[in-house]
């Protein structure tokens, strides 16, 4: 469960920016995961509910996921395959079973929207 | 000027009807930066020492500080090892390991699942004020025994050795990717219980790889020997190869 303490990353910097921008109220949080950051959704979106409620800044605020893709380039054919999806089993091209993954591997804070 | 009800000045106006004057920011950061530019600032210190830093990864009890033991037994008279370990309590890890001769200090967490760039750093400068912590040739951090959070901090780390102990079974790097994805080495531990487990070198490793074709992988047992050359010489090739580059990155 390392995604509490990322929730509790996320507040903090969410403070700063309210403090910053003069807003006291956060009414969406845009946030991007990447399918290979490591990161469940479900308890990321758990954490967020749960550490909100207690959190007069942020409380009742929409958490909006967005998943980017992940790009899958296969050691034999070359084929990149590009999905936001889980994970090929197999080159779609060739059918190896040896594909090495690239991007989808960050956890960005992309847009808030506060009053 | 509000665009809702086109009045000039929305934090005066007093009018009750039923809109906000929200505004969106776009932000576009990174939750990661600031333990990648501390694990990066980490990285560039321990290039300057000439120190080669591995992080282990394992799930509890696969044998990441009995292996140590066995490997600070083999190497002490050839290189100077210093030991981070880290747990969410007690002591007894780092205990084992100073009753090596070498030096170490305990992280513990108080709760927190696994190790990140600022612990790896106030660690780091603990253990240099250890006896023999100013002469390190190779970092062990022993991670928090956990195969699913540490894999997203980078500590600053040189190389990543994610462990798989036979009692485990086989299954682990199918169901836990990120670990095996993030590491540069897999070692299979505890195989002489092979006989007693059903357990297939072949099936991890091979798993691992499908995952990570790149992956360096190795089995052993710490208490019988078996296979221990390799992983002996996996380090001294690590520390062999700082040395020769000097403050370069590995």
């Amino acid at each position: 469960m390392h995604e509490i303490s990322l929730v509790q990353g996320l507040f903090h910097q969410l403070e700063k920016l309210a403090r910053e921008n003069n807003g006291d109220k956060i009414i969406s949080v845009t946030m991007e995961i990447g399918p290979l950051s490591g990161i469940v959704i479900d308890s990321f979106r758990f954490g967020f509910d749960v550490l909100s409620a207690d959190n007069d800044l942020i409380r009742g605020a929409e958490l909006i996921i967005e998943v980017p893709p992940a790009t899958y380039t296969c050691v034999q054919c070359g084929h990149k395959e590009t999905t936001s999806d889980s994970r090929p089993d197999k080159c779609i091209k060739c059918g190896d079973l040896f594909l090495i993954p690239t991007g989808g591997e960050d956890l960005i804070l992309n847009r808030i929207e506060m009053e | 000027m509000c665009d809702t009800c086109g009045c000039p000045n929305p934090s005066h106006h007093t009018h009750d009807h039923d809109h906000t004057h929200s505004r969106t920011i776009d932000v576009h950061t990174s939750l990661f930066a600031a333990n990648d530019a501390l694990a990066k600032a980490n990285r560039e210190h321990f290039d300057d020492s000439g120190i080669v830093a591995l992080n282990l990864i394992s799930s509890p009890g696969s044998g990441k500080t009995t292996l140590l033991e066995h490997t600070i037994d083999a190497l002490k008279n050839k290189i100077s090892i210093g030991v981070i370990e880290g747990d969410i309590e007690t002591e007894k890890d780092a205990e084992r390991i100073r009753a090596k001769g070498v030096p170490v200090i305990q992280l513990t967490t108080g709760g927190a699942c696994h190790l990140d760039a600022t612990m790896t750093h106030k660690g780091f400068h603990r253990l240099e004020k250890e006896d023999g912590g100013k002469s390190i040739d190779l970092l062990f951090i022993e991670n928090v025994g956990n195969l699913v959070c540490p894999s997203t901090f980078d500590l600053g780390e040189h190389e990543r050795v994610v462990l798989v102990s036979v009692p485990e079974g086989p299954d682990k790097p199918a169901k836990y990717p990120k670990a095996f994805i993030s590491s540069q080495t897999f070692v299979v531990t505890k195989t002489d219980l092979l006989p007693y487990f059903d357990f297939s070198v072949a099936e991890a490793t091979g798993d691992a790889l499908h995952l990570n074709p790149r992956l360096r992988t190795m089995d052993l047992s710490s208490t019988t020997g078996e296979g221990m050359d390799i992983w002996l010489n996996y380090l001294l090739e690590l520390v062999d190869k700082m040395k020769k580059n000097g403050n370069r990155k590995l």
